[in-house]
C-alpha cells in the first residue's frame, strides 16, 4: 500500500514538474505533502491529456491491448503503435509475442515462433490464374471462412528455377520493396526447394544491439546493410520405396532453428523483423532473446513427414488431421520432428506443422512453435509445387 | 475497510482551487491516498487534494458515493461505473484518470482507462496525435514503413474463388 501511495505521488511530480521519479521519490520521503504545495497547482496545462505520465499513458494502452484481443478489433492495437515512437515502444512491451499470446499481433509477429501450446489455425487461399497464395490466420473455428490476411506469395518462373515472392502486401510481391519478407525457390524440377528470409536469422543480436544503440543516439543505422536472403530452410522431397504408388517423403533442415529447440525449455531464435527494410519494427522485448542463437556447431532441426498408414477399408493412405483437413489429397502433410541423431522421444510425435486441402483451393494451414508464420507458409508453398506425386 | 460503525465520520477534502467538500469517510477511504492519510492520523482538519480541482473532485465524491452504496456486487458496481463515465468528455476523462492516479482508486482508474480506450479506438491516428498533443516524431522512411503496417493491419484480400 505504502509502496503504491509513494508510487502515485511520485506520478504526480512526473506530470506537475517533469522531475525525474528519482529525484521526486527524495523528497517524497520527508513529508507527506508539506514541500510539495507550493510547486503544485500553478503551471497545470491546459490540456491534461498533454502532460499524462508515462505510467498512466501505458494504462490506458494496456486496455486497448487487454480489450481488443482479437481480430479485426485487434487493429486497434497496431493503429496506436503508429501515434509516435513512445507509443510504439509501450504497446511493443505490452503486446507478448506469438510463442507466449498464441496471438499474431504486429506483422512482425510472422517471421517469429508460433505458439508452444497449441497449434496456430491458419488457412491458405489459392488463386490459379495469378499464381497467388494468400495466408491467413482463423479467427473462428470454421475451417476457412474468417481470417486475417499475413502473408502472399506469387509464382514467379526464372530460367532455371521457380520462385515464390513472399510479401506482407497482397497485392505486391515484387522483391527489393518495404513489403519482400523472403521467398521459396525450386529447383528446376520441383523436388528441392530453398527458403531464404530477407532478414539474416543469427544475426538477430547484432541486430539488438543496434537497437539498444538506436535507442540511446537518435541517429538511426542504415537497415540496407542488412537486406539479402538468408538460406533458413531446405526442403527436399522423395520417392517413397514403393515409387510413385505411394506417399512422397517429406525432409526439411530448418538451419536457422536448433535441434535443441523442441526440447523441453528450448529457444528458437526470434526475427526481431519482417522485411529487411524495416529494421524500425523490432519488438523491444525481443532483446533478451536475441542471445539464444543457433550456434554454427550445434545441430539444425530436422523435420520430416509422419509416415501416412495404410486403411485398408477405404485403400487410401490415412493420416489424422483431426477434423482440419476434409480433402484427400497428395498435397495434405503432417511434419514432425525427426529423430536423426538418437532415440525418439514424446517430442518427436508432436506435430509441428499441418497442411491439407479442404476446398478447391482452400487448404488449412496449422503451425506451432519453433515454426513461424512465414517458414510454415514457405514449407506449404513448396508442396503445391512439388512435382514429385503418387498415383 | 475500517471503517468506523457507529457515528459516520466526515471528512473534509478541499481541492487545488480552494474549494471545500464533505464526505463520509466509509465513501472517502476508497482512495488509498486519502485512506494512508486517515490511518496515520493526518485527517482531522482539512484534508487538501492538490492535484485535483474542485470541478474533477466533486465528480469524483459523485462516484465515492455512489459506488460505496452498493453492496458487493461487482455487476451492479460496473453497471453504476459505466453509467457514471457514459456522459464524460473526453477532457473530462483526463482529468478523471489523473485524479485516480493521484487519489489511488484503482477501480475508479480501471474504468477510466477503459472508457478512454473504448474512445480512442474510434478516432483516427491524426485525431489522437491532436488531443494528447503528439508530435509526429517518425523519420519518413519510419512514417512509410508505419503506413505500410497500417496497411496490413486494416487492409485483407478476397481471393477470387471465380477460377
Amino acid at each position: 500500500m505504502i509502496k503504491l501511495g509513494l508510487k502515485s505521488r511520485s506520478r504526480r511530480v512526473v506530470q506537475e514538474s517533469f522531475m525525474d521519479v528519482e529525484k521526486s521519490k527524495i523528497c517524497l520521503g520527508k513529508s507527506k505533502n508539506k514541500n510539495r504545495r507550493e510547486e503544485i497547482g500553478e503551471n497545470r496545462s491546459d490540456s491534461c491529456w498533454e502532460s499524462l505520465p508515462t505510467e498512466l499513458l501505458r494504462e490506458i494502452l494496456m486496455k486497448v491491448e487487454e480489450s481488443e484481443s482479437n481480430w479485426p478489433a485487434r487493429k486497434h492495437v497496431v493503429a496506436c503503435a503508429g501515434v509516435c515512437k513512445s507509443w510504439r515502444e509501450v504497446m511493443k512491451e505490452v503486446v507478448e509475442r506469438p510463442e507466449v499470446s498464441g496471438k499474431i499481433t504486429f506483422p512482425a509477429a510472422v517471421k517469429q515462433p508460433g505458439p508452444r501450446e497449441s497449434l496456430m489455425q491458419c488457412f491458405i487461399k489459392r488463386n490459379r490464374t495469378t499464381h497467388t497464395y494468400y495466408l491467413y490466420v482463423s479467427l473462428s473455428q470454421a475451417l476457412a471462412d474468417d481470417g486475417k490476411f499475413l502473408l502472399a506469395a506469387r509464382k514467379c518462373w526464372r530460367t532455371t528455377c521457380t520462385d515464390y515472392m513472399i510479401s506482407i502486401r497482397a497485392d505486391d510481391m515484387s522483391k527489393g520493396t518495404d513489403t519482400y519478407v523472403g521467398k521459396l525457390r525450386s529447383n528446376f524440377v520441383g523436388t528441392k526447394f530453398v527458403v531464404y528470409d530477407g532478414v539474416p536469422p543469427h544475426s538477430a543480436a547484432k541486430m539488438a544491439k543496434s537497437w539498444s544503440t538506436r535507442m540511446v543516439g537518435s541517429k538511426q543505422i542504415s537497415p540496407k546493410l542488412l537486406t539479402g536472403n538468408y538460406a533458413v530452410a531446405h526442403i527436399s522431397y522423395e520417392l517413397n520405396v514403393l515409387g510413385a504408388r505411394g506417399p512422397r517423403r517429406m525432409h526439411c533442415i530448418m538451419n536457422a532453428i536448433p535441434s535443441s529447440a523442441i526440447k523441453p525449455g528450448g529457444t528458437a531464435p526470434t526475427s526481431l523483423d519482417y522485411s529487411p527494410t524495416n529494421p524500425f519494427f523490432r519488438t523491444k522485448s525481443d532483446k533478451s532473446l536475441a542471445i539464444h542463437l543457433n550456434s554454427q556447431q550445434e545441430d539444425s532441426l530436422i523435420l520430416r513427414n509422419k509416415s501416412p498408414r495404410w486403411h485398408e477399408q477405404l485403400q487410401c493412405w490415412c493420416l489424422n488431421f483431426h477434423g482440419r483437413v476434409t480433402a484427400a489429397s497428395v498435397k495434405n502433410f503432417q511434419l514432425v520432428a525427426s529423430s536423426e541423431n538418437g532415440a525418439p522421444g514424446p517430442e518427436h510425435d508432436k506435430v509441428i506443422l499441418q497442411f491439407g486441402k479442404v476446398g478447391k483451393d482452400v487448404f488449412t494451414m496449422d503451425y506451432r512453435f519453433p515454426l513461424s508464420a512465414f517458414q510454415a507458409f514457405a514449407i506449404c508453398l513448396s508442396s503445391f509445387d512439388t512435382k514429385i506425386a503418387c498415383e | 475497510m475500517a471503517a468506523e460503525t457507529g457515528t459516520p465520520t466526515t471528512l473534509t477534502l478541499k481541492s487545488n482551487d480552494d474549494e471545500l467538500f464533505s464526505v463520509a469517510e466509509s465513501a472517502a477511504i476508497l482512495s488509498v491516498t486519502i485512506r494512508n492519510m486517515v490511518e496515520d492520523g493526518c485527517a482531522g482538519g482539512v484534508i487538501p487534494l492538490d492535484n485535483v480541482d474542485g470541478k474533477t473532485l466533486a465528480s469524483v465524491i459523485t462516484y465515492m458515493n455512489g459506488i460505496s452504496a452498493i453492496p458487493a456486487d461487482e455487476e451492479k458496481k460496473k453497471s453504476y461505473r459505466d453509467k457514471f463515465l457514459s456522459d464524460k468528455d473526453f477532457e473530462t476523462l483526463a482529468d478523471m484518470v489523473l485524479a485516480a492516479n493521484y487519489l489511488n482508486m484503482s477501480c475508479l482508474m480501471d474504468a477510466v482507462s477503459a472508457k478512454i480506450a473504448q474512445v480512442m479506438e474510434k478516432k483516427s491516428v491524426g485525431w489522437v496525435r491532436r488531443k494528447f498533443g503528439i508530435e509526429n516524431d517518425y523519420t519518413p522512411e519510419e512514417e512509410a514503413a508505419v503506413k505500410e503496417e497500417h496497411k496490413w493491419t486494416f487492409e485483407g484480400v478476397e481471393t477470387d474463388d471465380d477460377n
